[in-house]
């Protein structure tokens, strides 16, 4: 990238980065009700009685993720092609939320209208070729279609899956692991400046996968540490490669969290659920990205930096328009947008699971 | 040729049930571009094509994918067109469903077939990498009392995560062999309870076992010739499988290749949609038509549509200027040059198409900085020769060629040999200063066109403004004008004259005014960028001008090269020189060649199309039966 590259895609983040909300604004976001959030944020949908609540809320995310994109597609554009690459490849995780709904809706012989529906609309350079998958109109045929594209090495799953009428979450595993280490390779692409910060922020979000992924799959799933493992992605910061085969041999949730090394060990020493472990490790995850945002030298970086930051404000901002859609009570969405710590006692119950 | 095609607005209102019939009408005039506005009429809000759509888009991916395993005629001659109604095309879409069922169970069983094959192949790599091995394999076989042995093929991917799960499982991973994109693996580990979990991670890994025939270690031979024979065995399958398919698929060949026709004829209907939209039994659509053609189009419609129908057509408004589309130009010869043209971008209705301008200009440049009668017979040879590969394109090459050896005709140049043709003129090598006035003079001419065309495109859609003040105006033309004729002021007569100073002077605070009256800052930020641009008028427009002296340098530059060549010639014996010369002019024609057609596409781009052609408009592509290809 150009001296003038890199200043135009500075200066596009520090303007985008304004957008960015601070606790206070969320705080505020919590007492605004639908029509001042439709006007704010340009939700229009959500004002539209015509539709159900299931129909607006998906309206709202599919118009909240394409905000998210466009964003993304403004800021890869003065990237040279590694670095370009690399953002797009973050942002294909919605690629991969289109291939798992097609995947779980033609192993659960859905409606194509169905199917249609929940699939995400992407940019092209986002989107897989996923118009074949779709058209396959059983799923044997979607099973060679996978057989013979990019997603070959999961169809052998797929095809097990449904021959011995299995749940799909190995598959759902397998597409998400292989998500992140191809995040891992286009970091390792690197051998310039941008390495070392990337290196830091994508190794801080995978510190936050793995850890959840492991101690799910171990106390929630009683997966054993071999299969634990070998659906992990070693990160490129603390949780690496011999951190993992040490952390996933470990009996119990609260051992695991001990061993982990600093500053998690720290930050994690009051958390008992998986649900507090995920909060905790969000913020970490937000705070280093902010970190990078601010002082980053590698435009990329900042850039992708933004983006993370900018992916957590919608989702929060999702969970607020859900809430006010389902009529949940203030205290409920105050908890879902981490203005409040969960105090009562189904909170841990209900997505967590208690030390073992 | 310089000015686009007038186009007219045109709606037509038909009953829904005319819609297929009105379609294909409209497909047959090949002159209607689809308007995809919506109404204006709020009434106007049902999607009548989106059945018809949807059924064609299924029936259409049906028959694509059986055409994969039953090839048939791909883009058939359509003998009659008729009208295909909903009813006929959802009949289709339901036979070409029950037909892929069929043929996907087949596709079903080939893939079984490969993926045994594939098996095979890896079992032999792996058997022959056995036999070197000084180990009893018989050990391989099956588990022993304390240890468990896995044999096999995993996805080369997995290898590095699969290795640490075994780990964890108390298992050891060996790597004996890759081949493409698998690993060939042992794992070996004590017999025990880890068993299940580490078979659960051998799945989620891919990892397929390779079984150890029991004579491995005594007669690999016979071993050998099983796996031929399996192999054998699958080719006969596969064979009979594609006979059964085709004596099955017999008796609908002809179904099918109909089939294709019926969606050939259905598909205007379908490239209708985005533009259709509908209230009870009325259907309203919109589109651009070719003034001239609007009649034809009135009358087929009236022709063909058994019900009352309503046309109306109208000018482009103003404000639609940007949406009305372009008709292509339809010049054999010019076609290549619109195809570079086409990569800058396309006329915007009411634009002055450059394509002509474009072609003239491209072959005086090219000729006169690459002129040699050899050399452009070469080019203008191999554009015939390879006609039918280069497609349209052959024509492009053909002219760059002839220009060439008409320059090459006035400098008197033979493959860079300059005594044996008599020069119609001159070589460029004989008088480098006239070269570079002349040049400079081309350059002058060239941009004193781009500005007179930039005026022109703005003042044909009334932006008059844009016209007098904007960048290439009337007054930068001024402006530029005056700087030439004090720049000839001071080479012939040694000062720059009262006059043409007193042009430049009020043209450029002609220009600063405008410019001060257009931004919105504060006043030092005003001053700056007031400052700065009326400073960049005046560079660019003299280093512009100093741009197009590179006409002249490449002709001398291939002077040079020729003569460079030959020096080097002259020092061998007379085959070596003969080589020399040979391969000195294959140099010269690719590398220079290259280097001139890049240098000639900078100028039509930069210092051309820059400054009068905004290419933001789009092709006309009218609705039209289309052999074979799919609408988006």
């Amino acid at each position: 990238m150009s001296s003038a590259e890199k200043a135009y895609l500075n200066t596009r983040v520090a303007m985008m980065a304004t957008q960015l909300l601070d606790p206070d604004a969320i705080g505020r976001l919590s007492q605004m009700q639908l029509p001042e959030l439709a006007e704010r944020f340009h939700l229009s949908s959500l004002l539209d009685d015509q539709l159900s609540a299931q129909s607006r809320s998906r309206a709202i995310e599919q118009t909240l993720i394409q905000v998210l994109l466009s964003e993304l597609q403004i800021l890869v554009r003065p990237m040279n092609a590694p670095e370009r690459a690399i953002v797009l490849a973050w942002g294909r995780k919605y690629a991969l939320f289109n291939l798992k709904t097609l995947i779980r809706g033609k192993l659960h012989d859905l409606d194509q209208k169905e199917i249609r529906d929940n699939l995400f609309d992407l940019p092209p350079n986002i989107s897989l070729p996923d118009q074949d998958l779709f058209r396959a109109e059983n799923v044997l045929e979607l099973l060679r279609l996978l057989e013979a594209g990019p997603h070959s090495l999961i169809a052998r799953q797929a095809r097990e899956i449904y021959e011995q009428r299995r749940e799909p979450f190995a598959l759902e595993a397998a597409i998400d692991q292989r998500y992140y280490a191809g995040l891992v390779r286009q970091v390792m692409q690197f051998h310039d400046d941008n390495l070392q910060p990337l290196q830091h922020l994508i190794g801080t979000e995978l510190d936050r996968i793995d850890l959840l992924w492991l101690l799910r799959f171990r106390f929630s799933y009683q997966l054993s540490p071999s299969e634990t493992f070998f659906q992990l992605v070693p990160s490129l910061r603390l949780l690496h490669r011999e951190r993992l085969l040490g952390l996933v041999n470990i009996e119990t949730f609260q051992r695991v969290l001990e061993s982990l090394p600093p500053p998690l060990d720290a930050l994690l020493a009051d958390s008992h659920t998986v649900i507090d472990v995920q909060r905790h490790m969000g913020r970490y995850v937000a705070h280093e990205a902010r970190r990078i945002l601010r002082h980053s030298p590698s435009g990329v970086a900042r850039a992708l930096a933004y983006l993370m930051l900018r992916e957590m404000d919608l989702f929060l901002l999702y969970a607020l328009v859900q809430g006010r859609l389902l009529n949940l009570s203030s205290e409920v969405v105050d908890i879902a947008l981490e203005i409040t710590e969960p105090t009562c006692p189904w909170a841990g119950a209900a997505g967590g699971t208690k030390a073992a | 040729m310089l000015r686009p095609r007038p186009m007219k607005h045109v709606r037509l209102l038909v009953l829904t049930e005319d819609l297929p019939q009105a379609s294909l009408a409209l497909a047959e005039t090949e002159s209607f571009h689809p308007d995809t506005r919506p109404p204006l009429e709020s009434e106007l809000s049902g999607l009548p094509g989106r059945d018809y759509r949807d059924t064609y888009h299924q029936a259409r991916s049906r028959l694509d994918k059986i055409a994969k395993l039953i090839p048939g005629a791909q883009h058939p001659e359509l003998s009659e067109v008729r009208v295909i109604e909903l009813a006929e095309l959802t009949g289709l879409n339901d036979w070409l469903g029950q037909i892929w069922e069929k043929t996907s169970r087949y596709e079903e069983d080939l893939r079984r077939l490969d993926d045994q094959d594939r098996f095979v192949r890896e079992q032999e790599a792996a058997l022959s990498n056995f036999q070197h091995l000084n180990i009893d394999l018989g050990m391989l076989r099956s588990k022993t009392r304390f240890l468990d042995f896995y044999v096999g093929i995993v996805p080369r991917e997995n290898l590095r995560q699969l290795e640490g799960a075994v780990g964890l499982a108390g298992h050891l991973l060996h790597v004996y062999m890759q081949r493409g994109e698998n690993a060939h693996v042992v794992i070996v580990g004590p017999t025990g309870t880890k068993e299940a979990q580490l078979s659960a991670v051998l799945n989620a890994a891919g990892f397929q076992p390779i079984p150890i025939p029991l004579e491995l270690d005594q007669k690999p031979e016979e071993i050998r010739g099983d796996l031929d024979a399996q192999r054998k065995d699958i080719r006969a399958q596969r064979e009979a499988l594609h006979q059964r398919l085709s004596d099955w698929s017999a008796g609908f060949l002809d179904r099918l290749v109909e089939a294709r026709r019926t969606l050939m004829l259905a598909e205007p209907l379908v490239s209708l949609d985005p533009s259709l939209r509908s209230a009870g039994h009325l259907a309203r659509l919109a589109g651009w038509v070719p003034a001239r053609e609007v009649e034809r189009l009135t009358a087929r419609l009236r022709e063909s549509l058994a019900m009352p129908f309503e046309i109306q057509s109208r000018d482009p408004l103003a404000e639609e200027r940007k949406l009305v589309p372009t008709v292509p130009v339809k010049n054999r010869l010019l076609q290549p040059f619109a195809l570079l043209v086409n990569q800058y971008g396309i006329p915007e209705y009411g634009e002055v198409d450059p394509t002509p301008l474009f072609a003239v200009t491209f072959l005086l440049m090219f000729g006169s900085m690459f002129g040699d009668v050899g050399q452009g017979a070469v080019i203008a040879a191999l554009a015939w020769y390879f006609r039918a590969k280069l497609n349209r394109f052959w024509l492009f090459g053909l002219l760059a060629g002839l220009a060439s050896m008409f320059f090459g005709f006035l400098y008197g140049s033979l493959f860079g040999y300059e005594d044996v043709l008599p020069a119609l003129w001159m070589s460029p090598i004989h008088d480098p200063i006239l070269m570079l006035k002349i040049a400079l003079g081309y350059g002058v001419v060239f941009l004193v066109l781009a500005c007179l065309l930039a005026i022109f495109n703005r003042a044909v859609i009334g932006n008059w403004w844009g016209a007098v003040f904007g960048h290439h105006g009337l007054v930068n033309l001024v402006f530029y004008l005056s700087l030439v004729w004090g720049g000839l002021n001071l080479g012939i007569q040694g000062a720059f004259g009262t006059a043409p100073a007193i042009l430049v002077v009020a043209t450029l605070a002609a220009l600063a005014w405008y410019n001060w009256r257009h931004l919105d800052a504060p006043v030092g930020e005003k001053v700056l960028v007031v400052f700065i641009e009326t400073l960049e008028t005046v560079i660019g427009y003299v280093s512009n001008t100093l741009s197009f002296l590179r006409v002249a340098a490449f002709s001398l530059n291939h002077v040079a090269l020729s003569i460079a060549v030959f020096t080097l010639a002259n020092m061998m014996g007379s085959f070596g020189h003969v080589v020399t010369v040979i391969l000195g002019n294959v140099f010269v024609l690719v590398l220079e060649g290259g280097i001139v057609m890049i240098q000639v596409m900078r100028l039509q781009y930069y210092e051309g199309f820059s400054r009068y052609f905004s290419g933001e408009g789009h092709a006309f592509a009218p609705l039209r039966l289309r052999h074979g290809s799919a609408p988006s």
